[in-house]
C-alpha cells in the first residue's frame, strides 16, 4: 500500500463525517499528498523516500482528522432543538399527564416514527438517532412488560420475545456504529431510563399503579428534560471526547434522581445494574465500531490479495 | 518556540484570508506561498492547513470550488467571499493598531 493511500485511509477511519465531507476532504488531502510527492522526487528522492518525506511533512493523520471533525461535529441550534424534540415530547407526555390519554400516546408515537422516518431518508443527520431510539421503545418496553403476564405465561413470552427483540436493538445498533458509535450510544441513551423508571416503579403486587404514575410523573419527566438537555448539548458540542462525557455524566445523574426518588423500588444492587447497562450501552458501541472495521479490514485485504 | 506557535496559531485564519484575498488558490499551493512570502518563517505541518481552511469555509469567509484543469486533474480551489473580505478589513485593522502599540512600548521613540 502506497504512502499516499495509508495516510489519505488513516485520515478517513478517523473523520467519521458525513460521507460528502469526508470524501471531499480526503480527496483534497490525496492531491496535496500527490503533488508534495511530485515536488519531492523532482528534487532528487527516490518513491519510497518520498511516500515516507511526505507522510512527516503532512503531520499526524490522527491529529489532522481530530481538528477536520471537530470543523464539522457542531450542529446548529435548531439541529439540538430537533434532537432534543422527542425526550421533550416523552417529558411533556408525563408532566402534562398525556398517559392518561390514550389519543396522546398514539400521537406521540406518530411523530416519533414520522421524525425518524424524515431523519433517515434525508441523509440520516445527528438529530435522527434520539428519534430513532424512541422507535425502539415500544419493541423494548413490550418484552418487559411481557414479564408481568400472569402465570407461567409470562417466561414463556418473554423468552421468545427477548432474544428477537435483542436481535432487533443489536442489528440496528450495528448499522449505526458502522456511521459513527456515538450515534449509537446517543440513541440508546434513553433504554436504562427507560429500564430504570419500570423497575422503580415495581409495586408489591406487580407492575405499577395509576396512583403510583401519578406520583412518579413529575420526576420521571424530569429526568427525560435532562436527557433533551443531554443530546441538545451533544449536538452543540465540538469535541468528541467532550460530547461521549456529556453522555455519561449525564445519564448516570437521571439515574441518580431515579434511585434517590422517595419511593423507588431500585436497591443499590439494582442502581448498580443500571449504571452498569448504562455504561455497556454508552461506551459498548465504541467497541462494536472497533471490531466492525477491524472486520472490514480483513474482508478488503482479503480481496485486495485475492485480486492480486 | 511555545510563545512562537502561539502567535502562529492566532494569526493563521488572517494570513490565509490575506493570502487568498489576493488570488484564488489551493492547499498546496498556499503552503508553498506562505514559505516563500515569509521566507522560510511560516513552515506548517501541511495536513493542519486543511482544518483551518475548512473552519473559514464552514464561517462563510472562504468558498471551495473543484475545478478541473487543463491537464485533466482535479483541484479544489478556495476563494474569499464578501464577509471573508470584510472580516479580513477588520482584522488587519486590529493587527496593525495592535502592532504600533507594541512597537511603541518595545521600541520608544528616543525623546
Amino acid at each position: 500500500m502506497s504512502a499516499n493511500s495509508s495516510y489519505a485511509d488513516n485520515l478517513k477511519h478517523h473523520l467519521r463525517l458525513d460521507t460528502a465531507v469526508e470524501n471531499c476532504v480526503v480527496r483534497e488531502i490525496r492531491d496535496h499528498i500527490e503533488d508534495k510527492k511530485h515536488e519531492l522526487i523532482e528534487s532528487g528522492l527516490s518513491e519510497k523516500e518520498a511516500s515516507t518525506a511526505v507522510t512527516r511533512f503532512m503531520g499526524s493523520p490522527e491529529l489532522v482528522a481530530r481538528q477536520i471533525y471537530e470543523v464539522y461535529s457542531q450542529g446548529s441550534w435548531v439541529q439540538a432543538i430537533f434532537a432534543a424534540l422527542p425526550h421533550l415530547l416523552v417529558a411533556a407526555f408525563f408532566a402534562l399527564h398525556w398517559w392518561q390519554s390514550t389519543l396522546w400516546l398514539i400521537g406521540i408515537l406518530v411523530a416519533v416514527i414520522g421524525g425518524a422516518i424524515y431523519g433517515w431518508s434525508h441523509g440520516k443527520p445527528a438529530w435522527l438517532f434520539p428519534w430513532l431510539g424512541y422507535c425502539l421503545m415500544p419493541v423494548i418496553a413490550v418484552g418487559i412488560l411481557l414479564v408481568y403476564l400472569p402465570g407461567g405465561w409470562a417466561w414463556l413470552a418473554a423468552s421468545a420475545y427477548i432474544p428477537l427483540v435483542l436481535l432487533i436493538v443489536f442489528s440496528v445498533t450495528k448499522k449505526i456504529a458502522r456511521k459513527d458509535w456515538v450515534f449509537a450510544s446517543l440513541m440508546l441513551l434513553p433504554v436504562p431510563i427507560m429500564v430504570g423508571w419500570i423497575l422503580a416503579l415495581e409495586g408489591q403486587h406487580g407492575f405499577l399503579s395509576y396512583e403510583q404514575l401519578y406520583e412518579f410523573a413529575p420526576l420521571i419527566a424530569l429526568s427525560f428534560a435532562v436527557l433533551a438537555l443531554t443530546v441538545a448539548s451533544f449536538i452543540r458540542i465540538r469535541q468528541r471526547w467532550l460530547k461521549v462525557g456529556v453522555l455519561l455524566v449525564l445519564e448516570i445523574l437521571v439515574l441518580a434522581i431515579m434511585a434517590l426518588s422517595g419511593k423507588s423500588s431500585i436497591n443499590p444492587g439494582g442502581w448498580v445494574g443500571l449504571v452498569l447497562l448504562a455504561l455497556i450501552l454508552i461506551l459498548g458501541p465504541a467497541l462494536l465500531e472497533k471490531y466492525l472495521r477491524r472486520a472490514d479490514t480483513k474482508s478488503l485485504n482479503l480481496s485486495r490479495k485475492s485480486v492480486r | 518556540m511555545k510563545y512562537e506557535r502561539e502567535l502562529l496559531k492566532g494569526s493563521t485564519d488572517t494570513l490565509l484570508l490575506s493570502l487568498i484575498n489576493r488570488q484564488f488558490t489551493y492547499g498546496y499551493k498556499i503552503i508553498k506561498e506562505l514559505e516563500k512570502g515569509s521566507k522560510g518563517y511560516f513552515q506548517f505541518k501541511e495536513g493542519t492547513l486543511y482544518p483551518a481552511l475548512h473552519r473559514l469555509e464552514k464561517a462563510g469567509l472562504l468558498e471551495g470550488k473543484w475545478q478541473r484543469l487543463p491537464t485533466g486533474q482535479e483541484r479544489r480551489y478556495y476563494y474569499i467571499t464578501a464577509r471573508g473580505q470584510k472580516a479580513l478589513a477588520e482584522r488587519m485593522a486590529v493587527w496593525q493598531n495592535f502592532s504600533a502599540a507594541v512597537a511603541m512600548i518595545m521600541q520608544p521613540a528616543s525623546s
